[in-house]
C-alpha cells in the first residue's frame, strides 16, 4: 500500500479540533459519549479522511455525524456512543484528520488532544457514594451559617449549569496541533491500528475483548456493524491473503465455544501480527 | 487408517448426478443432519425425485415415492391390516412410508385427511396400523414436493401442517449454463449411478455432531430477534411492484412459532457442520432464515392485492435485524 496522496486532501483551515467525553469518569456498563469537534473555514458538507481513534477497550454502540455550516465555516460533530465492560484508566487516542492546509497549501495530518478516562465499577461508585454522603453530613455540622450553605449552593449551582453547556472534557479553546511532513500514509495509520487491537487482545484474552477487537477492525476498514462476515468478505481486499485470515480468526474468537477461546484468540493475535507487518 | 467421512462428501456425491439445484441439494442434508424433512415449491422437471433417489442411494438407504392423488387413502401410506384366509388372521402390509427418504409428490393434490396422516408420521416417527405401533427407519426424511403453476383441484396445507416441515425450498429453473450440462451429462442412455459414500451409521453419527456444535449467546438472542420480528414487523418497509412503500405488519397476519426459533438454531447447527466448523456463525443463521421462515408466517389478501412477493417481505424482515 502506498502513501496518502495530497491531491485527493479536501482544502481546509482547521481552527479547532478535539476529542471530548460527556463524563470523564464513566462508570462499568453505563453508555457515554465520545466527541470528536473540528470547526473550519469552508463551508463543506462534508468531512473526509478524518480517523477515529481505535476504542478498542470500549465496545461502540453507536456513531452520529453531524455537519453544519454558516457564515463562520463548517462545524463538524461525531458523536460515538460506546460503553466500558471493566473498570480502571483508559486512554483514548488522539483522533487525527489529513488535509491541505488552505493556509499555506500543504498536506498535514491534525491530532486532537488525547483522552484519559477512569472507569468506575458500580460497587466503587456506591462506595465513593457512601463517602460523600458522610462527608456532607459532617460538612452540614460544621456549617454554622445557613446564609453561608446558600452562598455555597448557588455557586455550585452556577458552576453545574455552566459545565452543562459545553462537555465535561472539552478542553476549551484547543490548540490546533498538526505535524507537517511526511504525510503519515494510510498504510502507516491502519498498522497503528492493528497494532492497538494486537496490545488489547494481548492484554485481555477474553471473549468481549475477542468481541471488541472484531468490532474494531471491521471499523478500521469501513463494514458497517450489521452486516456478517461473508458481506464483508466481498469488499475489495479482504476476500483473500492476510487480510481474509485476521477476518475469519476474529470471527472464531467472537463465536466459537468456551474450550476452544485460549486457542482461538492465540491464531487471532498472530493474525493480526501477521496483518500488521503485512502493512509494513 | 481410515478416513472418517464427512457430510461434505455425501454433497459432491449428489452434485455429481444434479446439476446446480444447489439450495435443493444443501436442504437435503441439512435435513438429514438435522433430523427433519423439507418441502420444496417448483414446477415439475426439476430433478426433485433424482435428487431424492440419488440421495438414498448414496447412503444405501430405501428409497419410496408417493404420488398423492385426490383418491388416496391414509392406508396407502402408512399401511393396512389385511385378512390371511389361510392362516385366519390379520397380517400387516407396511405402506410406502417405511423407507429412508420418501418422496411426497405434489402433497397438495391428497386431501386434508391423507396429509395429515403423512405430517403425522413425521412427527410422531412411527406409525399405528391397528393395534401394533411401527418406528420409521432412521433416517428417514420426507422431501415433499408442490406445484405453485396448477392449483386446481388441490388442498392447500394448512399453516399449523406447513410448520412440521424444517424448510421450505423454492426450486427454480436451471441458468443457462446449468442446461447446457444436463444435455450433456444425460444424453447418454445409461448415466453413471450414484456411488454409495456413506451408511446410515454415518448419518446418525453426523447428526450427533450437529447436535454439538456450539451457538453463541449472541446467535441465539440473533435468531430470537430474527422470529420476533416476523410477529411485530412495523418498522420495515417493502416496496411493492408499482412502487408503492408498504408496512410489512400490514401484509402478515400471524408470525412464525417458537418452531421457527428451533428450526433455525437447528439449521444453523447443521450448516457449520456441512462447511466443517463445530460453531455457528451469523452467515450460517441468515443463510437458513429465508428457508426456515418463508412457510411458517401467515401472508394476507393483501400480499396478492398489493403485488408483493412473500420473499420480498421476507428477505426485508431478515436485513432488518443486524447481525451480531
Amino acid at each position: 500500500m502506498g502513501t496518502a496522496r495530497p491531491q485527493t486532501l479536501q482544502r481546509l483551515a482547521v481552527e479547532s479540533f478535539a476529542l471530548s467525553a460527556d463524563t470523564t469518569q464513566p462508570q462499568v456498563e453505563v453508555p457515554f459519549h465520545v466527541i470528536v469537534t473540528l470547526h473550519v473555514r469552508e463551508n463543506v458538507s462534508e468531512i473526509n479522511n478524518l480517523q477515529l481513534p481505535m476504542l478498542a477497550q470500549l465496545e461502540l454502540l453507536g456513531d452520529e455525524r453531524k455537519t453544519a455550516s454558516g457564515p463562520n465555516g463548517t462545524q463538524y460533530q461525531e458523536l460515538v456512543t460506546v460503553v466500558a465492560h471493566t473498570d480502571g484508566r483508559i486512554v483514548i487516542a488522539p483522533a487525527t484528520l489529513q488535509a491541505i492546509d488552505a493556509r499555506d497549501g500543504k498536506p498535514k495530518q491534525w491530532f486532537t488532544n488525547d483522552l484519559p478516562l477512569s472507569v468506575h465499577s458500580s460497587a466503587a461508585r456506591i462506595a465513593n457514594g457512601v463517602a460523600v454522603g458522610l462527608f456532607a453530613h459532617v460538612v452540614r455540622i460544621l456549617a454554622a451559617l445557613l446564609w453561608l450553605a446558600l452562598l455555597v449552593g448557588a455557586a455550585v449551582l452556577t458552576i453545574f449549569l455552566l459545565r452543562r453547556r459545553a462537555p465535561v472534557a472539552s478542553p476549551p479553546g484547543v490548540p490546533v496541533s498538526y505535524q507537517q511532513a511526511p504525510l503519515v500514509s494510510e498504510a502507516e495509520r491502519r498498522r497503528h491500528q492493528i497494532e492497538d487491537a494486537l496490545l488489547v487482545l494481548r492484554a485481555e484474552r477474553t471473549r468481549s475483548a475477542a468481541v471488541r477487537v472484531r468490532a474494531a477492525i471491521w471499523r478500521v476498514i469501513g463494514a458497517p456493524e450489521g452486516e456478517t462476515l461473508a458481506d464483508v468478505l466481498r469488499r475489495p481486499g479482504c476476500a483473500e491473503g492476510d487480510l481474509h485470515d485476521l477476518l475469519v480468526a476474529l470471527e472464531r474468537s467472537a463465536f466459537t465455544y468456551d474450550e476452544d477461546l485460549p486457542s482461538s484468540i492465540n491464531d487471532a493475535c498472530a493474525a493480526l501480527e501477521r496483518y500488521a507487518g503485512s502493512l509494513t | 487408517m481410515t478416513v472418517e467421512r464427512q457430510p461434505g462428501d455425501l454433497h459432491d456425491a449428489l452434485a455429481k448426478t444434479i446439476v446446480g439445484q444447489e439450495n435443493v441439494l444443501e436442504a437435503l442434508l441439512l435435513a438429514l443432519l438435522c433430523n427433519g424433512h423439507v418441502l420444496l415449491e417448483g414446477p415439475p422437471g426439476l430433478a426433485k425425485t433424482l435428487a431424492c433417489r440419488s440421495l438414498a442411494a448414496a447412503l444405501e438407504g430405501e428409497f419410496k415415492r408417493i404420488q398423492f392423488t385426490p383418491d388416496l387413502l391414509p392406508s396407502d401410506i402408512v399401511g393396512t391390516r389385511i385378512f390371511d384366509q389361510r392362516e385366519s388372521s390379520f397380517a400387516t402390509v407396511l405402506g410406502p412410508i417405511f423407507a429412508n427418504v420418501v418422496l411426497a409428490d405434489e402433497i397438495n393434490r391428497a386431501p386434508a385427511k391423507v396429509q395429515s396422516a403423512l405430517l403425522e408420521a413425521m412427527q410422531e416417527r412411527q406409525v399405528t396400523i391397528g393395534p401394533e405401533s411401527h418406528a420409521l427407519p432412521d433416517p428417514f426424511v420426507v422431501m415433499a414436493t408442490m406445484n405453485p403453476l396448477d392449483s386446481e383441484g388441490t388442498y392447500a396445507l394448512p399453516i399449523a401442517q406447513m410448520d412440521r416441515f424444517l424448510m421450505k425450498i423454492n426450486v427454480g429453473y436451471p441458468t443457462r449454463e446449468e442446461e447446457l450440462q444436463i444435455l450433456d451429462r444425460f444424453a447418454m442412455a445409461d448415466t453413471q449411478p450414484v456411488r454409495c459414500v456413506a451408511t446410515l451409521d454415518d448419518v446418525r453419527s453426523w447428526r450427533a455432531a450437529a447436535h454439538a456444535v456450539h451457538v453463541d449467546e449472541k446467535l441465539k438472542r440473533y435468531i430470537v430477534d430474527l422470529v420476533a420480528i416476523t410477529r411485530a414487523a412495523d418498522r420495515v418497509s417493502v416496496k411493492s411492484v408499482g412502487g408503492a412503500t408498504l408496512k410489512a405488519a400490514e401484509l402478515i397476519d400471524y408470525g412464525a412459532s417458537p418452531r421457527a426459533t428451533l428450526a433455525l438454531a437447528f439449521l444453523a447447527r447443521g450448516r457449520a457442520l456441512l462447511v466443517g466448523r463445530d460453531f455457528a456463525l451469523p452467515d450460517d443463521v441468515r443463510a437458513v432464515a429465508a428457508s426456515a421462515l418463508r412457510h411458517r408466517i401467515g401472508f394476507n389478501y393483501r400480499l396478492a392485492t398489493e403485488n408483493v412477493s412473500a420473499d420480498a417481505v421476507i428477505d426485508a424482515m431478515i436485513a432488518a435485524i443486524p447481525a451480531p
